[in-house]
């Protein structure tokens, strides 16, 4: 068995799923490119576990189908599909050695049992636990039973590798470690990867491409960045970092009228009039020393964040409330404290701007 | 990539056959599992009641029986008497169970392993145990009759004294369960808002037990009301419904009568299955993880009260079991009381001899291993494989009906059903077979519950994964499933041969010629006035009894040895 692993494409074709009533997944439509690590990221019940369990044969679809490799595989049961899977719990058997639980897989398919040890030897190293593959599962730590279960799934070499919110159960440290880790082995591996987690600084630091899902739809599918900079809708820009909303209205299809004021958008607007939501990034919001024309706005709040400091502003004139996320330094320079005042500014290029 | 229609089209028909084989497999083997709990619990059940709505030719009389049973003035004595008694018991009980629970909660006093012992041995012996045993103690002929100050034994005191002996390890259980899940942060929050300890005991641990209290008031009284042993042996001339439904049936021949009876004893024990399950549910939430356990603080004055409290439990259960055995090796009682194992040759006595212990142990170890087989085999069914969840639920349903079958309603039921010419299964009447069978219906709800828990406690993806590393459920429950639930099979089987083992109420009406029991030789000797090989048969049950207990003790010892690795993370 060779180190690498042929990782395959996967396509999801308008896959809807209902319980009763209740509709969990909407119309989904994926393509996962081999080798591609993609992150479902959403809120709790947003349907990216359901999902998953479906690509896995966990769950069966209500309707659409999913190709891996060119096969249709919609109606294949779980053990007829090629995928490895790790969960939350990694479902480690307590009952079994660490080599015992990553040699199961090749046991289930009668590899013989030299290279089955082999294999064992080489995934524990491959996850840093050449040493630990006597011991039980109850005697590692949560990030070392982490490895085994990733070893574990990896083990029969399967074209997919599905995580279920692999990194939750640990705490921060092990959890910002193994991150890059899980991101380092698939990278070298180039299995394809589905990662499914509610946590939107996991999703950016580890993946490819996010799938930003909310209700049982996709909201956006796109790098990192396009979802960060480029937020499909207000649902992802208010889910993935932190997003100021201010109603508004349009006055043509490149400007819009906020307060007094009129604001010019970098891009234009898809329809022309009515009203609007307006948003703009913490960071992106410009202050400066109060001069006596700008835009002026009072301190309300000072928060310490460590790396910056987070404080709230209301604007003279609209009363509209503004969260502007200000480094340490300038914060000193520029006086900030309650009750201060300063000029604002809202740079147009970082403007969006989303159906009301 | 290419999605040629004909592949699309043409594959998933076979893959699509061979999913719903799959999936329909196991939900095909759960029905199986409903139709077998049908057959032993719910058809003889129904039997039952359509007869008592039936005349002695078969035709349909609607409630005549009733009103005729109601009518004939016995019922109201018998009915009282069975309520007064049930209720005086239960006071007694759950108070007694309640201050030893406390006492091995809440202090901390030396040997509370081999307290705890002597305290759960009457789970091990016959209930008739007690009642031979009180016999001796404050019979006619007994040793402390004068503590009576003139006062018949045979009666209502009997009675509650008796069934006090036999229920309380089930209260005791119900009870130490309720209270060592005590949140010890409420005893810090109270101990700082400077409560004195009276009231942290009224405000704190009571409260904290209520649903244990409850519980356990139910389950006491409902053994107590259809318990027939003990007044059989000692209630002399006190009629209780339980004793009634034995005289119609076996005494008078009148079936529609005794299935009248069993009706009438079927209500209070459906109310109190009822309301058990409700308090059972509320009690679930009150332990969270995030709860930490109470420990007792050093504090001498309270360990001696603790003493205090434990010592009437303590006392009667030692006087009740040492009478028994003392009683059994008396060659003669009163007058020869040199000691002797005379009583134990039970060959020259009537009610089965010896072959009748060995019945009952053949019986015993059939109903364990078949019993324990088919609950764990379902319970995995149930709760590991995919069913559909209205399949869940009414299998659920079926398990724990028997919790709410008093066991003299099963019996007669099971004649109903089985010794019906035209029930294909008639001939297993009178067989041991018949009595393995009702034995598990019997005891089926408790052994599935415990298989439920322990299967709930597995993490809830071992399948998932296994399929995922193309292993299929039978591997994954062989290589996994099985050795992590060995506790609870050991648990389990433990408990289907002890209760195969003692239990009377049941097998009485069902036991044939080849097929005498010990439990039920014990019965028959007493009526027969030998009542000393009674007693020996007793204890030699329940001697049999504590040897399976330490059988499963030192399994589970060697078990906990082999498996700590595992277990608890220590190599």
């Amino acid at each position: 068995m060779k180190q690498s692993i042929q990782g395959s494409r996967l396509v999801v074709k308008n896959v809807g799923k209902h319980f009763g009533d209740f509709c969990a997944l909407r119309d989904i439509n994926l393509e996962v490119e081999p080798g591609e690590l993609v992150c479902f990221l959403g809120p709790s019940g947003c349907g990216k576990t359901t999902l998953l369990r479906i690509i896995a044969g966990l769950e069966t679809q209500s309707s659409g189908s999913l190709y891996q490799g060119g096969d249709d595989i919609s109606l294949k049961p779980p053990h007829a599909r090629d995928f490895g899977i790790v969960f939350q719990s990694y479902a480690l058997f307590p009952n079994m050695t660490v080599a015992d639980n990553v040699a199961y897989g090749l046991r289930s398919v009668g590899a013989p049992k030299q290279q089955i040890q082999h294999r064992v030897c080489e995934l524990l190293t491959t996850v840093g636990l050449p040493d630990q593959a006597k011991k039980y599962p109850t005697q590692l730590s949560g990030g070392q039973q982490q490895r085994v279960a990733l070893a574990r799934a990896l083990a029969p070499s399967p074209g997919l590798l599905l995580l279920d919110e692999p990194l939750s159960a640990l705490d921060a440290k092990v959890r910002n470690h193994l991150r890059a880790e899980i991101r380092h082995l698939q990278q070298q591996l180039g299995v394809t990867t589905i990662m499914v987690t509610h946590d939107q600084e996991e999703a950016l630091a580890m993946a490819d491409r996010v799938v930003v899902m909310n209700n049982g739809v996709i909201e956006q599918v796109g790098t990192p960045v396009e979802v960060y900079q480029q937020p499909a809708s207000a649902f992802v820009a208010e889910f993935i970092g932190a997003m100021n909303f201010m109603d508004s209205a349009a006055v043509n299809d490149r400007s819009v009228q906020l307060g007094s004021r009129v604001l010019h958008l970098p891009k234009p607007l898809p329809r022309g009039k009515g009203a609007v939501r307006l948003a703009i990034r913490p960071e992106d919001v410009h202050l400066q020393p109060i001069t006596g024309d700008g835009w002026e706005a009072q301190v309300n709040t000072l928060d310490y964040l460590g790396a910056f400091v987070r404080t709230q502003v209301t604007l003279r004139g609209c009363g509209l409330r503004l969260v502007v996320d200000v480094d340490p330094r300038s914060a000193r320079e520029l006086g900030l404290a309650q009750g201060a005042w300063v000029n604002v500014t809202l740079p147009s290029d970082s403007l969006h701007c989303f159906a009301a | 990539m290419n999605l040629s229609a004909s592949t699309a089209a043409s594959v998933p028909l076979s893959e699509k056959a061979q999913q719903l084989a799959q999936r329909w497999g196991y939900t095909l083997l759960l029905l199986l599992g409903c139709g077998v709990l049908t057959l032993l619990v719910l058809a003889p059940l129904y039997t039952l009641l359509s007869k008592s709505v039936k005349n002695k030719a078969g035709d349909f009389v609607g409630l005549e029986n009733f009103a005729q049973y109601l009518g004939s003035g016995a019922v109201e004595s018998a009915l009282f008497n069975s309520l007064w008694v049930a209720g005086l018991s239960t006071v007694v009980v759950v108070l007694l169970a309640f201050m030893a629970a406390w006492a091995l909660t809440r202090t901390r006093l030396p040997l509370t392993g081999l307290i705890r012992g002597i305290l759960v041995v009457p789970i091990l012996a016959p209930s008739l145990l007690s009642a031979i045993s009180l016999v001796y103690l404050f019979g006619n002929q007994g040793v402390l009759k004068s503590w009576l100050f003139g006062a018949e034994i045979y009666g209502p005191i009997g009675v509650v004294l008796g069934s006090c002996f036999w229920t309380f390890p089930h209260a005791l259980m119900i009870l130490l369960t309720a209270m060592e899940n005590a949140d010890g942060r409420h005893y810090e929050a109270a101990t700082s808002l400077k409560a004195s300890p009276w009231r942290i005991f009224w405000t704190v641990t009571v409260p904290g037990a209520r649903y244990g209290l409850v519980s356990a008031a139910f389950v006491v009284f409902t053994l107590v009301i259809t318990d027939f042993g003990v007044p059989k042996v000692i209630g002399g001339q006190f009629d209780v419904l339980a004793t009634d439904i034995y005289k119609q049936v076996v005494g008078q021949q009148r079936f529609e009568m005794g299935a009248v009876v069993s009706v009438l004893l079927l209500l209070p024990a459906l109310l109190a299955f009822v309301a058990d399950r409700y308090v059972q549910r509320k009690q679930t939430a009150s332990f969270t993880a995030q709860s930490t356990p109470y420990k007792p603080r050093a504090n001498k004055a309270r360990d001696w009260f603790g003493a205090l409290m434990l010592l009437p439990a303590v006392v009667f259960i030692l006087a009740i079991i040492g009478m028994a055995i003392y009683a059994s090796l008396v060659t003669f009682w009163p007058y020869n009381l040199e000691m002797s194992f005379r009583n134990y040759q039970f060959d020259l006595m009537d009610g089965g001899g010896w072959g009748a212990y060995i019945n009952s142990v053949q019986m015993a170890l059939g109903a364990m291993v078949f019993g324990t087989a088919l609950v764990f085999f379902n319970a995995w069914l149930m709760e590991r494989t995919p069913q559909p969840s209205g399949l869940k639920g009414l299998f659920h349903l079926l398990s724990l009906l028997p919790l709410a079958v008093p066991g003299l309603v099963l019996g007669l039921s099971y004649i109903f059903f089985f010794n019906d010419p035209n029930n294909p299964l008639n001939m297993i009447y009178g067989s041991l077979l018949i009595l393995i069978l009702c034995t598990v219906a019997h005891f089926y709800a408790v052994s599935h519950l415990t298989a439920i828990t322990a299967l709930k406690q597995l993490d809830r993806e071992f399948e998932a994964v296994g399929e995922s590393l193309k292993a299929s459920r039978w591997r994954v429950l062989v290589t996994v499933t099985l050795p992590l639930c060995l506790p609870a099979i050991l648990d389990v089987a433990l408990y289907l041969f002890v209760n195969a083992m003692t239990t009377v109420s049941a097998v009485v009406f069902l036991y044939g010629h080849d097929s005498q029991l010990a439990s039920v030789a014990v019965l028959n000797m007493d009526e027969a006035g030998d009542i000393a090989p009674a007693a020996a048969m007793a204890v030699l049950i329940t001697i049999t009894c504590a040897g399976a207990k330490l059988v499963q003790g030192l399994l589970r010892f060697w078990l906990d040895r082999s498996t700590r690795a595992w277990r608890q993370g220590k190599v």
